[in-house]
């Protein structure tokens, strides 16, 4: 074969020569000038992958090295090579910008998958496998947390508070494993009218949505709802979901340089409320199956929807992909067609 | 070293007690050197006086760099477009396989970006192995799901945890750093990075403890120590980095940077939130600009000096245009901002040989693991080098 030109390194110092390659028969290397001069096994020589059009180094037994420039010379060499059968696949796909926007669009699918039924599949998986008592360990103090800063004890009349009591153990006790389930009472000026539940079981509902809502059919509605999430495990799963994103979006971004971890926190923000909505979604499908056999009628749950969301004014143009719930307008929509 | 580009730093909260320690994502070979490589400068003791080129080693003068004085640039020949194409298919795989290809993407995309740095027109050379790699990161995830894990469920054992990492922090660095090292050659000659992990946790006290206790008025004194700390256990070859800066120009530098700040505050106020972004930058063009050159300017290697010539404009120009870039082409211009990065922050970093780059000495080298480096790509911390 015809010579090329490479740099010699002999792996003792710094110094550089200037050489030719060639291969002569029978399957030998020969390295040739400036005071260098041997021969060696091709199988002996380890050459580096090829990435792009950088210089190959061809590593010796003794320790010394060739750098070249010439990469099909040495493709060409070592193209008996087993060895180097997987790097020659993968530089073959990088070398053509076609082959590369395929790899776009698999990349493109493979996420969207992920995102849509992967993760959310796998946490449900996950989330089945573990024990309650890592919920009740989750929210073991985030109520008493929350009556520090945000809650102060109900003012509702005690006949009232009697007759939500008596409402939510109507509701818990025609749903299966439910029975752990407490409701906490409290008022709170900066929640407003609102109701959420805890990892540990319990349903917090603040007077002003008790005081907001027209009859208790509204009341069952968003206790349904709150009895949802528990039911469905959501805020387990939400924990199992985002930590699924993080990898993620790690390890799709971690090849990229640094200005991008500053907007991969983006679609970070993005997926989780993208969940935080579907878990919404998934607890209402659960108040309105449950209202439907409690003989409550469906539409009562989108009224008070409805009426929170104008309480709430300015907070309703959130444009949906950025909420952490669907429209209440949509919700309400489906509550009408639930029925 | 030098080159911490702050401007691309965002701390993320999932890295538990990051007291000091930032994300970046600039790929270690931007820190000095050109290649990852702890190349500041060099200076040498066992290294041949160049008086005497003859004596310890090679009896040929170097042809390309022979003339002492002679000002040899690095440069860049990566390609954005080449890049691309890279960089997609490390993704695809990446995914496909469910992250166990990253290991072998990363060596991918190091080599690419070593290979494309040549001093004296040598190239830099990575070369570390994906199945190390991809060992170090089984161990880091695992480690750090059972850390969240612990940090969820019970605050107590969270805290317990935070203080086992604390302890292994220094252990974690000095692997890091040394697997970086020794996988980073020139022309044959690697890289080594020595630390024992006693002075590493002594060193530490200074960003975990005397930073955060007087409000970060140590600061610059930390960035001071923390380079030089760094660069004094690191060699090429068997020739160990000098640096010769001292606290006092770093706390100038700071000073002034300090004052940027208050400009980008007042400026973003003013402008009414419209200007932040792009004074922000310059805020940090302005820093990152002024510590490089400080620390170029004060290292050796042998009898190498370098210098450095990074501009407060000329980062910002490049910053701002990646920025935008990244952000409007939704991420699919992150190879060709990379590759601007890499051709403006090496090319502007050049070797004043006072010695001759091939007369530099091996040193006998053992194996490193690789699992202090993947907690650092993985937490998404930087240890600061």
């Amino acid at each position: 074969m015809t010579p090329f030109s490479a740099r010699y390194y002999d792996g003792k110092t710094s110094q550089r020569r200037e050489v030719l390659m060639w291969a002569e028969p029978p399957g030998r290397l020969r390295v040739s000038g400036d005071g260098v001069d041997f021969s060696c096994q091709i199988a002996e020589v380890r050459p580096s992958l090829r990435v792009g059009n950088t210089r190959r180094h061809l590593q010796f037994a003794d320790g010394s090295q060739c750098e070249t420039e010439d990469n099909d010379a040495v493709d060409r060499i070592f193209a008996g090579l087993p060895s180097q059968a997987p790097g020659r696949l993968i530089h073959r796909w990088e070398s053509r910008l076609g082959y590369a926007l395929l790899a776009l669009v698999l990349t493109a699918a493979a996420l969207w998958a992920a995102i849509t039924y992967g993760i959310p599949a796998l946490a449900k998986e996950v989330a089945s496998v573990l024990p309650p008592s890592i919920e009740t360990a989750l929210g073991r103090d985030a109520l008493a947390g929350l009556d520090r800063m945000l809650l102060a004890p109900s003012e509702l009349p005690p006949a009232r508070q009697e007759k939500m009591r008596a409402l939510f153990s109507n509701l818990v006790s025609s749903i299966e494993g439910a029975g752990g389930y407490r409701l906490e009472l409290r008022s709170s000026k900066r929640l407003g009218a609102n109701a959420f539940a805890l990892p540990s079981g319990e349903v917090v509902v603040t007077d002003q949505l008790v005081e907001l809502a027209q009859n208790d059919d509204e009341l069952v509605a968003v206790l349904a709802h709150e009895i949802g999430h528990l039911r469905e495990r959501h805020i387990l799963r939400r924990l199992l979901q985002d930590s699924a994103t993080v990898l993620l979006i790690a390890a799709v971004t971690g090849d990229l340089t640094s200005i991008v971890s500053l907007a991969s926190a983006l679609p970070a923000i993005l997926l989780q409320a993208k969940y935080s909505r579907d878990f919404e979604r998934e607890a209402d499908e659960f108040a309105l199956d449950t209202m439907k056999r409690h003989g409550v009628p469906a539409e009562s749950f989108g009224a008070i929807l409805l009426r929170m969301d104008e309480r709430r004014g300015a907070a309703a143009d959130v444009p949906d992909y950025l909420s952490t719930h669907p429209a209440a307008r949509e919700r309400a929509e489906r509550s009408r067609a639930a029925r | 070293m030098g080159l911490d580009c702050e401007p691309f730093k965002a701390r993320r909260a999932a890295a538990g007690p990051s007291i000091f320690l930032e994300y970046s994502a600039v790929p270690e070979f931007l820190e000095p050197a050109g290649a990852n490589v702890y190349a500041g400068g060099f200076v040498s003791t066992r290294v041949v006086d160049d008086r005497n080129p003859g004596g310890l080693v090679a009896d040929q003068p170097d042809v390309a760099l022979s003339a002492a004085g002679d000002i040899v640039p690095l440069r860049f020949t990566g390609q954005a477009g080449e890049y691309f194409r890279i960089w997609i298919v490390n993704i695809c795989l990446s995914i496909v396989t469910l992250g166990i290809y990253s290991a072998w993407a990363k060596v991918r995309r190091k080599r690419y970006f070593y290979g494309n740095t040549l001093l004296g027109d040598s190239a830099f050379e990575y070369l570390a192995d994906p199945k190390a790699i991809l060992k170090g990161r089984i161990v880091v995830v695992a480690g750090f799901a059972v850390y969240s894990l612990a940090g969820k469920i019970n605050p107590l054992a969270g805290l317990a945890m935070a203080f086992v990492f604390l302890g292994v922090l220094p252990w974690l660095i000095v692997r890091a750093s040394r697997f970086n090292a020794v996988n980073s050659a020139h022309r044959n000659v690697r890289f080594d990075f020595r630390a024992g992990y006693r002075e590493m946790g002594q060193f530490l006290i200074l960003p975990v403890v005397l930073v955060p206790l007087t409000l970060g008025l140590l600061y610059p004194y930390y960035a001071y120590r923390k380079r030089r700390f760094f660069l004094e256990r690191a060699f090429y070859g068997a020739t160990p980095f000098t640096f010769t800066a001292s606290a006092g120009a770093y706390y100038l530098a700071y000073l002034k940077a300090a004052l940027m700040f208050v400009v980008f505050l007042v400026g973003s106020i003013v402008t009414l939130g419209i200007g932040a972004l792009p004074l922000y930058i310059w805020f940090a063009a302005y820093r990152d600009g002024a510590v490089a050159r400080l620390t170029w300017k004060n290292t050796r290697l042998g009898g190498l000096r370098f210098d450095c010539r990074w501009t407060t404009g000329g980062l910002f120009k490049l910053h701002f245009l990646n920025s935008l870039g990244v952000i409007f082409s939704a991420g699919l211009l992150a190879p060709w901002a990379a590759v601007r990065a890499a051709r403006y922050q090496l090319q502007r970093i050049s070797l004043q040989p006072g010695a001759e780059l091939g007369a530099f000495l091996t040193a006998a080298q053992e194996q490193v693991g690789a699992i202090g480096d993947e907690a650092g790509d993985l937490l998404g911390f930087d240890f600061g080098l």
